[in-house]
């Protein structure tokens, strides 16, 4: 986005300022009081509730809205915080170049829209603004992707419960490709250990078992977020910062969650987790190769779920999990590609989904030899 | 009034419906209507099996890539070392070639090495009616008594792909996870334990 198209005050801390600014002070912090430039947009424009909005930017978004005073309070208190922060940083002479970038990274991002309404242009710029901010907090280097979704692809996945023998193979790589909280020990693949003969009972079955496997007399379902095609979480979602993209790989925006947990208690199938404490990751085991919407750093009380490996599959890899299983239990492909082989398991095998009745839609099949 | 009533319960039972859901009944028939669409994607696994040498198959409808073998065996060609017919090689005393090998598939009465190796060409595999299958296509061996597993993997129910999801397809072959000579996989312990879900639960 050009800077003559943004709404928001810039505040140049580091650098060259495009538009001229004459001011007393000179500074062109806006730290003086006395620029021209204003930051609160004009509110007579038609005021909408975000639900169904398509065309409104970030910034509209965050302030051309109705909102109680409680929550204008809270941004308004946010957005101060970080102004004063980052005006703090520019007036004093001892910051250095790095504390100012950090404090220009921090106010644009906290302006910057639901990315599900920015344009490439805008996912581009935040990608590149958390890749910068994280270079200038750790020192490492990141690469996060903001690959849109392919054309021509809807992902699906298949689950043979036959062949599951329940070593966890799948659970451990998609710790470790996703960076879940070690602390916390966040899994969102769970593998339910169901006794032959009582039906896909999940109050009996245990997820959490351990001892050798396969037991004797019982069998293996895995179970992760489905991406419905129906999704129910996305419906109660209040703040739309999570959605189906076109690939049908339901997200989360993880910048614009408030954490309500709404779309927990929405989803039939124990699909989504949430942060309860900062997640860390040491950095050594940090998985540097990051998309926007999938296994990027998140933070405290925000919800994050299985993304099918969102930077893998765009990519054209399989997710994490389908690769690390031993026993070819996991099959993921393109449903609308007719030679693929996730649509001859769907067209050649007896597949169900659970909870059809719902009418989710899963996108996520088991089936048996 | 009637008249009012039944239009309103008309205008309700219009809007009550949940709009927005798309044109299809169901991701089934999604799928099967945009997949006649369907000219290929841009995205190709290629980069993930370069790596790999792979041969192309044709079986039944299906064509993909699977593994090259032959390069894979530490001491291929086999008649380097297998010179002489097998009993004339048999000598006491000296010291046994292919030691780590037991055979444990199937039993007894139905398989030993001869069932699939040629005593008189060991550079081939054998059929069980003596054709000669080479060892990059050995599956073809496999699929003799387990044909339902060949038929699963050919479509790609069973088995592995090698790569990514993307065209072109490139799918582990039967050795490849299997072995030959003791094809079952183990039972073994599982590679994590929750043990904060444990605390949670309590």
């Amino acid at each position: 986005m050009g800077d003559k198209n943004k709404k928001w005050f810039s505040l140049n801390l580091n650098r060259k300022v495009s538009n001229e600014t004459t001011c007393g002070c000179g500074k062109s912090s806006g730290g003086c009081g006395s620029h021209n430039s204003n930051p609160i947009p004009n509110t007579d424009s038609k005021i909408k509730s975000i639900g169904g909005e398509r065309t409104k930017d970030g910034f509209e978004q965050v302030f051309d809205v109705k909102m109680d005073r409680r929550t204008a309070f809270k941004k308004l208190t946010a957005s101060l915080l970080i102004g004063a922060g980052a005006v703090s940083t520019s007036c004093s002479m001892l910051t250095g170049d790095e504390t100012k970038e950090k404090a220009q990274i921090d106010w644009e991002e906290q302006f910057k829209g639901n990315y599900k309404l920015m344009t490439d242009d805008e996912k581009k710029g935040t990608v590149d603004r958390l890749m910068r901010s994280y270079e200038l907090r750790t020192g490492k280097k990141i690469n996060m992707s903001s690959k849109n979704a392919n054309e021509d692809v809807l992902f699906g996945y298949a689950f043979n419960i036959s062949k599951c023998q329940g070593y966890m193979d799948c659970v451990n790589a998609c710790v470790e490709e996703n960076n879940q909280d070690r602390d916390s020990q966040m899994q969102y693949i769970r593998i339910h250990e169901m006794k032959d003969g009582r039906g896909l009972d999940f109050g009996e079955a245990d997820d959490n078992y351990y001892h050798e496997v396969p037991a004797e007399g019982h069998f293996y379902m895995g179970t992760q977020c489905f991406h419905c095609d129906n999704p129910p979480c996305v419906e109660v979602c209040p703040v739309q910062a999570t959605w189906r993209e076109d690939d049908g790989l339901v997200v989360v925006d993880y910048d614009w969650c408030v954490g309500c947990r709404y779309c927990m208690a929405a989803c039939p199938y124990d699909g989504r987790r949430f942060n309860w404490k900062k997640p860390e990751v040491p950095e050594a085991e940090i998985n540097h190769n990051q998309h926007y919407l999938g296994n990027r750093m998140r933070k405290k009380g925000v919800m994050e779920k299985c993304t099918f490996c969102v930077q893998r599959s765009r990519a054209g890899k399989n997710p994490a999990c389908v690769e690390a299983c031993p026993t070819g239990a996991r099959i993921f492909g393109n449903l609308l590609d007719p030679n693929s082989t996730i649509r001859w398991v769907l067209e050649n095998k007896k597949v169900f989904r659970l909870k059809e009745d719902l009418g989710t839609e899963p996108k996520f099949w088991y089936f048996m030899d | 009034m009637r008249k009012l009533v039944f239009g309103f319960v008309f205008f309700i039972t219009l809007w009550s419906c949940k709009h927005g859901e798309g044109e299809y009944h169901g991701v089934i028939e999604k799928i099967e209507v945009e997949g006649q669409k369907y000219h290929g994607s841009s995205v190709s696994s290629e980069p993930y099996i370069e790596g790999t040498r792979t041969i192309e198959i044709t079986e039944g409808a299906h064509t993909f890539l699977i593994p090259e073998r032959k390069g894979q065996i530490k001491s291929y060609a086999c008649i380097d070392c297998h010179s002489k017919p097998l009993n004339q090689m048999q000598t006491e005393g000296l010291q046994k070639a292919h030691w780590d090998i037991k055979l444990d598939h199937a039993n007894e009465n139905t398989m030993n090495c001869v069932t699939c190796h040629n005593p008189n060409n060991m550079n081939n595999l054998r059929s069980l009616t003596e054709n000669d299958i080479d060892f990059n296509n050995s599956y073809n061996l496999c699929a003799q008594c387990h044909s339902k597993q060949f038929e699963d993997w050919k479509g790609g129910a069973h088995g592995k792909r090698i790569g990514g999801w993307a065209p072109p397809r490139a799918s582990f072959t039967c050795v490849n996870c299997h072995n030959p000579h003791k094809p079952h996989f183990e039972s073994r312990w599982p590679a994590r334990f929750n043990t904060q879900k444990v605390q949670e639960r309590e």
